[in-house]
């Protein structure tokens, strides 16, 4: 029902649809509905820990408008003037919040992101440009946590023979330190020859290397991207029709906000709140069809 | 025709004086079972690896090597992957792919296999070796055991009609080798794959194989069915006949006419046969009485319910584990995987701290002692992996590098070292880089390495983990020599056999705490399955036989009366 169980190529256009506009837009309609989509969906995916980070990056923008108005001062309407004599404009400010804002929107596309988006979907789409590519990916990502599970492994031996990097004097810590870091490397080495004789043994030099995936592109994923691609050509509309432009300098000038513009915010509301819409949906549906099931029986 | 044939193989490695092979001529039949065993550095793994050409060693060679009637070498290097399935030992460094079903397909997709069928065979794979459960994970979450069989999976699904495997089981635990085994085992038998499988665990292969390579220094000492095998290491008096299993041992112990017995069912009945007209007038051994437990602060290392978890949130490893190790003893804690045991020693060497409870180090509070006097003099530990001990290039450099900072003059300390390698049998290695070493020979020299802490108390972590069994009497003589010189041993094995033979008191481990401590002959006799094969095929005429030993003695008491 998470939007992760959707295809890869979905999961990727969606993120680089929204973040690409999370950065481009800077009209504070947009903006806010950007904001607010992405806000509710990471809070949707990783619940009390997105709110506390997301929450935390409020008074981050607020801090960042203070600092950009402080050293900007483009603008026509005078609020202040600061002890050395610069003046403190509202457009500076406006400007300071809304690039704050953007930020704070791509930190938190990011999050989701990271939520959705597991490696091997990453070496997936590598794997569709190049198998040996998404191959090295592959064995990139076995190797780190091999070599630091070692590493472990090496200190506490040394550690139960009084020998560990945290025992004893600062000189011999550091030795003690020293002389596991160049055996955790020569140990890889070794291993990497084990490595390299098991790809050999199963005939990693032959050519013509594919690349398996444990992905389908399903009708449900062609009718998301439908979907998504339809809202993105209401979008991509709106933006031609100057719908997304506004001047911050040296006066704050928005294009006039019509009825046709809610169709413009609409499509972008849509768009973002795609997948948490569709695993709302899904849940209830589960919810429903298992409560039914239970009625049944 | 045979499926693989070796005419005359002779093979040196590049600046080394022996031949690591020399005339070796075998040939191996279409779907035959085949066990090459024999002590490490006899050829096995030379041999095994001339049989696929990416994986020969680079050297000088004579002699021909026929794959289905075929030169090997000409051979394409895309039938040879498919057809020719290697595993090695390690099952960790084997495993190329960060996932479990990358890993199923890595062989398929360097076939250039299309979508559709990688699916369907990666599919079967899964189901066959049971995979399915696991099928998502990271392979780092595995056991060894289960990476094991996502290897020997992984080369199943490029269906290869001949599997050689080096020692596969060497780095399992019992139950995870018996498994792993048995997957080969019916491999084998369902699908008629060639088998050729070196292995120092003759007890598990024994019954399945069809014929048994000896190697000796390079060459083939013999080749015959286990049976017959096994006579002709008992009439050789070879080092080889020590790993032969349990009710064979017990056999020519006895010296019967009847027909040797290879598994434990088959010496039941053998033992049922031979005693048939001997009326049993002695069904136990003199019982040496109950071990006393010594009071805290007499006993060498004394655990007073000791509660430990890793994380705040985790669950806890120790559930106040009491224990109390009696000075200059052998003690041994055995028990399943995961219970909690390696843990228990790491509590006992500081690497862990409980959070509840007391860990006495000879009546002292190990809180009390600075971590200079407890790792000089009093305490050491040799961990599972002895590898993770070597620091350095050579095994001389390692043992040097152990009194560093100990103060003395070079003549003492090169004394000091001297001795330890020779109680470890370490001295013709000194000059190898310990990663060069085999098994046992690494695990004797990390011993060397940690006693030359020289602990009054030693810790040893699995030390049996794949060694042979002329390895493992080496060890259990050089404890004994320890024992006599006031050290204490605690260990934590999963060896029963081992535990049988030479603990002085054994004590069962689980869910967090020990459940029993007893003498071997007392624990192992009331055990009906966590006991020696010994046990199991005599108890149903002896009441407390425990050892290969025991049996024999036992036999031959009622037999003289």
């Amino acid at each position: 029902m998470r939007f992760d169980s959707w295809h890869p190529a979905v999961n990727f256009i969606f993120f680089g649809i929204v973040i690409a506009s999370a950065i481009s837009f800077d009209q504070p309609v947009f903006l806010a509905i950007g904001y607010a989509c992405s806000f509710a969906y990471s809070v949707k995916l990783n619940g009390k820990r997105a709110v506390c980070f997301n929450l935390a990056l409020i008074p981050l923008i607020v801090l960042f408008a203070l600092f950009y108005s402080g050293y900007n001062h483009f603008g026509v309407t005078n609020l202040a003037v600061n002890f050395i004599g610069n003046q403190l404009t509202l457009e500076a400010l406006v400007s300071g919040f809304v690039i704050g804002t953007r930020a704070a929107s791509v930190l938190m596309w990011f999050s989701c992101m990271n939520a959705v988006v597991s490696s091997d979907k990453v070496v997936y789409l590598f794997g569709r440009v190049s198998p040996r590519l998404s191959l090295f990916l592959s064995i990139l990502l076995r190797m780190v946590p091999r070599v630091k599970e070692r590493a472990r492994k090496i200190g506490a031996a040394q550690r139960a023979i009084g020998r560990g990097a945290g025992q004893g004097g600062l000189l011999r810590r550091m030795r003690n330190g020293m002389r596991i870091a160049s055996i955790v490397i020569t140990w890889t080495m070794e291993s990497m020859i084990g490595t390299s004789d098991s790809m050999k043994s199963r005939g990693y030099t032959l050519r013509g290397r594919t690349a398996f995936s444990i992905y389908r592109f399903d009708y449900r994923d062609r009718s998301f991207v439908l979907v998504l691609f339809g809202c993105a050509a209401i979008l991509l509309m709106g933006i031609l029709l100057d719908q997304t432009c506004i001047l911050y300098d040296p006066e704050i000038i928005l294009n006039r906000i019509t009825p046709l513009s809610g169709i413009f915010y609409a499509a972008y509301a849509l768009l973002c709140l795609l997948p948490m819409l569709v695993q709302i949906m899904g849940e209830r549906r589960f919810a429903r069809q298992r409560k039914a099931g239970c009625e049944n029986v | 025709m045979a499926h693989f044939a070796v005419e005359d193989l002779t093979f040196t490695y590049p600046e080394a004086k022996k031949e690591a092979l020399s005339g070796v001529s075998i040939s191996i039949e279409k779907g035959e079972y085949v066990t090459l065993c024999g002590k490490s550095g006899s050829g096995k793994t030379t041999l095994m690896r001339h049989l696929k050409t990416v994986l020969t060693p680079h050297g000088k060679r004579t002699g021909r090597i026929l794959f289905d009637g075929q030169l090997l070498d000409t051979v394409s290097l895309r039938e040879q992957s498919a057809r020719i399935g290697y595993v090695m030992q390690d099952p960790d460094s084997q495993i190329v792919t960060d996932k479990v079903w990358h890993e199923l397909a890595f062989g398929l997709e360097s076939l250039g296999c299309d979508q559709k069928t990688m699916r369907l065979r990666v599919a079967e794979m899964a189901n066959y070796f049971g995979i399915g459960t696991w099928f998502h994970r990271n392979v780092a979450e595995l056991s060894g055991g289960q990476k094991q069989l996502l290897n020997l999976a992984s080369i199943m699904a490029m269906q290869p009609d001949a599997l050689i495997l080096d020692e596969p089981t060497s780095q399992l635990d019992p139950i995870a080798a018996a498994d792993f085994l048995n997957t080969v085992r019916k491999i084998n038998l369902e699908l008629g794959t060639t088998v050729i499988l070196s292995e120092h665990r003759l007890e598990e292969v024994f019954p399945s194989a069809d014929r048994v390579i000896v190697m000796e220094n390079g060459k083939v000492l013999a080749e015959d069915t286990p049976r017959r095998i096994g006579q002709r290491l008992h009439a050789e008096q070879s080092d080889m006949a020590a790993a032969l299993p349990s009710p064979m041992r017990i056999f020519y112990g006895v010296g019967s006419s009847l027909d040797c017995p290879l598994t434990v069912r088959e010496g039941r009945r053998w033992l049922s046969e031979e005693l048939k007209d001997t009326k049993i007038r002695q069904d136990s051994l003199p019982d040496p009485g109950e071990t006393e437990e010594p009071e805290a602060k007499d006993a060498a290392v004394a655990l007073k319910e000791v509660w430990f978890r890793y994380e705040k949130d985790a669950p806890d490893v120790l559930r106040g584990t009491s224990l109390s190790v009696p000075k200059g003893t052998l003690f041994a804690v055995v028990g399943g995987n995961g219970t909690g045991k390696s843990t228990m020693l790491k509590t006992v060497c500081g690497i862990c701290r409980p959070y509840r409870g007391k860990v006495m180090i000879d009546g002292k509070r190990i809180e009390k002692y600075k971590a200079e006097e407890l790792f000089r003099g009093n305490l050491a530990m040799l961990p599972q992996d002895p590898q993770s001990l070597f620091v350095k290039k050579t095994v001389e450099e390692d043992l040097v590098e152990m009194l560093a900072d100990v103060p003395g003059s070079i003549g003492e300390k090169e004394e000091l070292i001297n001795g330890v390698a020779r109680d470890c049998e370490v001295m013709g290695l000194l000059s190898s880089h310990p990663y060069d070493l085999s098994g046992g020979e690494q695990q004797r020299a990390a011993l060397a390495k940690v006693l030359l802490c020289r602990p009054r108390i030693l810790l040893l972590d699995e030390p049996t983990k794949g060694i042979d069994n002329f390895y493992k009497q080496k060890l259990a003589e050089i404890l004994d020599r320890l024992k006599a010189k006031g050290a204490t041993v605690l260990m934590v094995s999963h060896d029963v056999e081992f535990c049988a033979q030479y603990a002085d008191s054994v004590s069962m481990f689980f869910d967090g705490g020990v459940v029993t401590t007893n003498t071997p002959a007392r624990f192992f006799s009331q055990n009906s399955f966590y006991t020696t094969a010994a046990n199991r095929m005599s108890r149903h005429m002896f009441k407390n036989a425990v050892t290969n030993g025991d049996v024999i003695e036992l036999c031959r008491i009622n037999k003289q009366n």
